[in-house]
């Protein structure tokens, strides 16, 4: 490891020698070796993706800093509505702050500065005048965690369509006559149903959503996030700290919601990534997107030699 | 591990020797409730049981404990009994012991032997410094026995000889003539020596070593919450037993006997006549109450949380929502911090200064309100923070991705979830401003023994009237009286004596017993409300 370190100090001699062996291997480039990563320039035809219908964000240079701190570099990409990404890499590569960008989520972080465009249905969201309330609106989020709100089964799914109004329940709507409670009980169900959750809890509506199991409560999370009728959903590590059986529950859902959502989905596992996902990005050390492509092709062939050190195990 | 001893690791059933030990404890725990006893005079130390001097029976019991826990040190030491020490008894307690004996040993020295300052420092050094080599030179088992045993033993046997008895008095000399006579030393030493002797016994039981510090741990930290309830219980029943009699003066029940009260228009008499809380003072009653101060003290109360809560908590909100944190959070933190800490009767003053002058320019129920209100206003805001800190950053996450407003969010989700928190913060505080007397003083009092047609009546006080603001409320410009305000009078100044008040003695502490019934009335309130919050919380 000692010769290793040395050819980092940019030692040229030492560097041909050290990395003739491996050369060639994958992209056709000299390389060198850090701390098992190989070291190899990022180069733009791996991040390009092509496929058929509409791009339903469009990324352009997204940088991203956290104080002096440059967490993401240079990130362009597109996603394809109706399908499921999957954003994977090593911890502390950026995904999930990248994945943060598309809802404005980072702003809630007082030292991130965002820098670059980015595109939702080809408006821009990070334009003066952006109504943050419809954006999250379209653009749903499910964390890492499950949070659900110390409050109700039904009141955890009718939040956010109450407080944006859509929705009237409460003392003096009663009183007025113009309750909602049959749409919020439609609602509920709906919302649900679609998490595949209404089944196991639609006799307890009105206890507390903290009662729930750990694989529950995500899926309630995940049924708040449709509730307010979402184009996307962003989930960031959503099946982390779940068991076997709820992660593989959580997946069947993606699979479900990828028909009539766009789904990006950060994970640390890449075979649930392989499993789930129809297009794959990996963003490596430092917070470059590396590769970007179809999962098939990313996962059996890929481009870049680093990430096919990185799939197969070799760091991260 | 060389000379690492192995215990056993399933210990046999009770041995006769841990029974033994068990024993002791248990003396040493009757002996301790005993002297306790003795110390709040339910038992008093001139009295025989069974035909022997309380002191005398004391003294043996000592005796008793300390040869007992001696002798299993010193059994344990040379192997009659299995146990498993460590080879010192280790620093604290040495040093503690040998602080002990030093004062045991100057005491002798100089009051009983007569020896001056170089003499009884000589000996108090000499048996310091040999407490401390027989606590940490010997192997634990005699290290944490002997001194406690030999201590009770040397106890006992002044009690048995009659050195320190049922007459004997230390006067200090001092010019105020300050003396400790032998209702307070022989309880006080009793329970000190059994306190120290049980430890002893505890750790014997325990075997010495990691298993017998344990259980010697144990037992102090257990005789020390037992006797932080004692003494709040203590406390109570002595206020109850003192102010019963007062309270339930004359108290009678049947249809009509009580009071006529009109609300809404329509009169009803109470089924239930209970003249000390529903009268006031006057030339003419059989018996005189205090209803006056009793409605004094819930308006206040009531004033000052309407006053203080809203502003409390809105500033904690503006605090830990919006504001930067950065210096300015800092200062408010160290201002709220600091005017929690300032005395009542600074809050007080500030009432009379600035407050009474505006308000009518006399003591009212409104000053009196404010001033406590102010006094209120920071223990809300610092607990109001610390429950909204602690809310957790995924709920207000999870609102935001969710497109809500940050407004809502802190509406719907943090102040809900920080309720309890808040309550619990309100509960306090109105148990401080409850029985505060300076502010009320300086503030609001009028007269000490107010008859009963002086009752504040804030409600009913509300009037309109044709002029802005258009409506006026003469009942908050009135001063009145509250409870803690008339107790003080009632037992310093001496006022009352001279009116028709006619027990004195049983109705100050019937008003001490109001008093804490009414603001633990207020505790009750503000429990139940937190358990409903919590409740709604928690999934249960």
């Amino acid at each position: 490891m000692t010769e290793t370190t040395q050819s980092t100090d940019t030692d040229q001699a030492a560097e041909s020698a050290q990395t003739s062996d491996i050369e060639m291997q994958g992209s056709g480039q000299p390389l060198e070796v850090t701390a098992g990563e190989t070291r190899e320039k990022t180069r733009d035809e791996w991040t390009d993706y092509e496929f058929e219908g509409d791009a339903k964000f469009a990324v352009e240079d997204l940088d991203v800093y956290y104080g002096d701190d440059h967490a993401l570099k240079g990130v362009s990409m597109d996603i394809p509505e109706n399908s499921v990404t999957a954003l994977i890499g090593p911890s502390g590569c950026g995904k999930s702050t990248f994945l943060r960008c598309l809802n404005r989520m980072n702003d809630r972080i007082k030292a991130a500065s965002v820098d670059g465009t980015v595109e939702l249905d080809g408006e821009g969201i990070y334009q003066d005048g952006i109504n943050l309330v419809e954006l999250r609106k379209r653009v749903g989020m499910v964390f890492q965690s499950p949070n659900p709100f110390p409050k109700s089964i039904r009141d955890n799914i009718s939040y956010g369509p109450r407080k944006h109004g859509d929705l009237e329940t409460g003392f003096l709507a009663n009183l007025l006559g113009r309750s909602d409670d049959e749409e919020v009980e439609e609602l509920v169900e709906r919302s649900l149903t679609q998490a595949a959750l209404w089944d196991e809890v639609k006799d307890r509506l009105d206890d507390n959503a903290l009662g729930l199991s750990g694989g529950q409560q995500q899926r309630l999370c995940i049924a708040r996030a449709l509730a307010t009728e979402p184009d996307v959903l962003l989930m960031d590590e959503p099946a982390s700290a779940l068991d076997p059986i709820a992660t593989s529950k959580i997946e069947d859902l993606v699979h479900e919601l990828s028909e009539h959502y766009t789904v990006v989905i950060v994970t640390h596992n890449m075979q649930q990534a392989a499993r789930i996902s129809d297009q794959t990005a990996v963003f490596l050390t430092g917070g470059e997107l590396v590769e970007y492509g179809d999962t098939e092709q990313v996962f059996e062939d890929p481009e870049s030699q680093r990430v096919e050190d990185y799939i197969s195990g070799k760091f991260g | 591990m060389a000379g690492a001893v192995e215990s056993e690791l399933v210990s046999e059933d009770t041995s006769e020797t841990e029974a033994v030990a068990a024993a002791a404890v248990g003396v040493a725990a009757i002996l301790f409730a005993l002297s306790l006893a003795a110390l709040f005079e339910l038992v008093t130390i001139t009295d025989t049981v069974a035909g022997i001097p309380m002191v005398a029976l004391l003294g043996a019991l000592l005796i008793l404990l300390g040869l007992g826990v001696v002798g299993f040190g010193v059994g344990s030491r040379l192997g009659y009994v299995a146990t498993n020490p460590r080879p010192s008894a280790g620093l604290v307690a040495a040093v503690a012991f040998s602080g002990i004996w030093f004062v045991v040993g100057g005491l002798v020295a100089s009051q009983t032997l007569g020896l001056g300052t170089i003499g009884w420092g000589g000996v108090a050094f000499v048996t310091g410094g040999l407490a401390f080599a027989v606590t940490a030179l010997p192997r634990e088992d005699i290290g944490s026995t002997l001194p406690a045993g030999l201590l009770a033993v040397f106890a006992g046997a002044v009690f048995v000889t009659g050195l320190i008895g049922p007459g004997w008095v230390w006067d200090l000399g001092w010019e105020q003539s300050a003396s400790f006579n032998a209702e307070f030393t022989i309880p006080v030493i009793t329970a000190f020596c059994s306190l120290l002797v049980s430890w002893g016994a505890a750790k014997s039981y325990g075997g010495f070593g990691a298993r017998g510090r344990h259980v010697g741990a144990y037992l102090l930290v257990y005789l020390n919450a037992l006797s932080i309830i004692a003494v709040l219980f203590l406390l109570v029943a002595f206020t109850v037993f003192k102010g019963l009699p007062g309270l339930f003066n004359s108290i009678s029940f049947g249809l009509g006997v009580g009071p006529e009260t009109t609300l809404f228009g329509f009169t009803f008499a109470w089924p239930l006549s209970w003249p000390f809380v529903m009268n006031g003072v006057a030339l003419l009653n059989d018996v005189n109450g205090v209803l006056p101060a009793i409605a004094g003290t819930i308006w206040l109360v009531i004033g000052a949380v309407l006053f203080a809560v809203p502003l409390g908590v809105g500033a904690a909100v503006f605090i830990t929502e919006y504001a930067e944190h950065g210096r300015f959070t800092q200062v408010v933190e160290i201002a709220t911090n600091g005017l929690w800490s300032t005395p009542s009767i600074v809050f007080g003053l500030f009432g009379l200064a600035f407050l009474v002058p505006r308000l009518g320019n006399g003591k009212s129920l409104l000053a009196g309100m404010l001033t406590l209100g102010f006094m209120l206003l920071p223990l809300v805001v610092i607990t109001s923070r610390e429950a909204m800190l602690a809310v957790p950053d995924e709920y207000r996450d999870a609102s935001a991705a969710l497109g809500v407003t940050k407004w809502q969010t802190i509406r719907s989700i943090v102040l809900p979830a920080a309720l309890p928190g808040i309550v619990t913060g309100i509960i306090l505080g109105v148990g401080r401003i409850a029985g505060e007397t300076a502010p009320i003083l300086l503030t609001m009092a009028g007269s000490v023994a107010p008859p009963g047609s002086q009752t504040v009546d804030v409600i009913g006080g509300f009037r309109f009237i044709s002029s802005p603001p258009f409506v006026e409320n003469p009942e908050l410009l009135q001063a009145t009286s509250a409870l803690p305000y008339q107790l003080y009078s009632l037992i310093t100044a001496g006022v009352g004596q001279s009116s028709s008040i006619a027990n004195i003695e049983q109705f100050r502490w019937a008003t001490a017993l109001i008093l804490l019934v009414v603001v633990l009335g207020f505790y009750a309130v503000g429990i139940a409300t937190r358990y409903y919050f919590r409740r709604k919380l928690q999934h249960e």
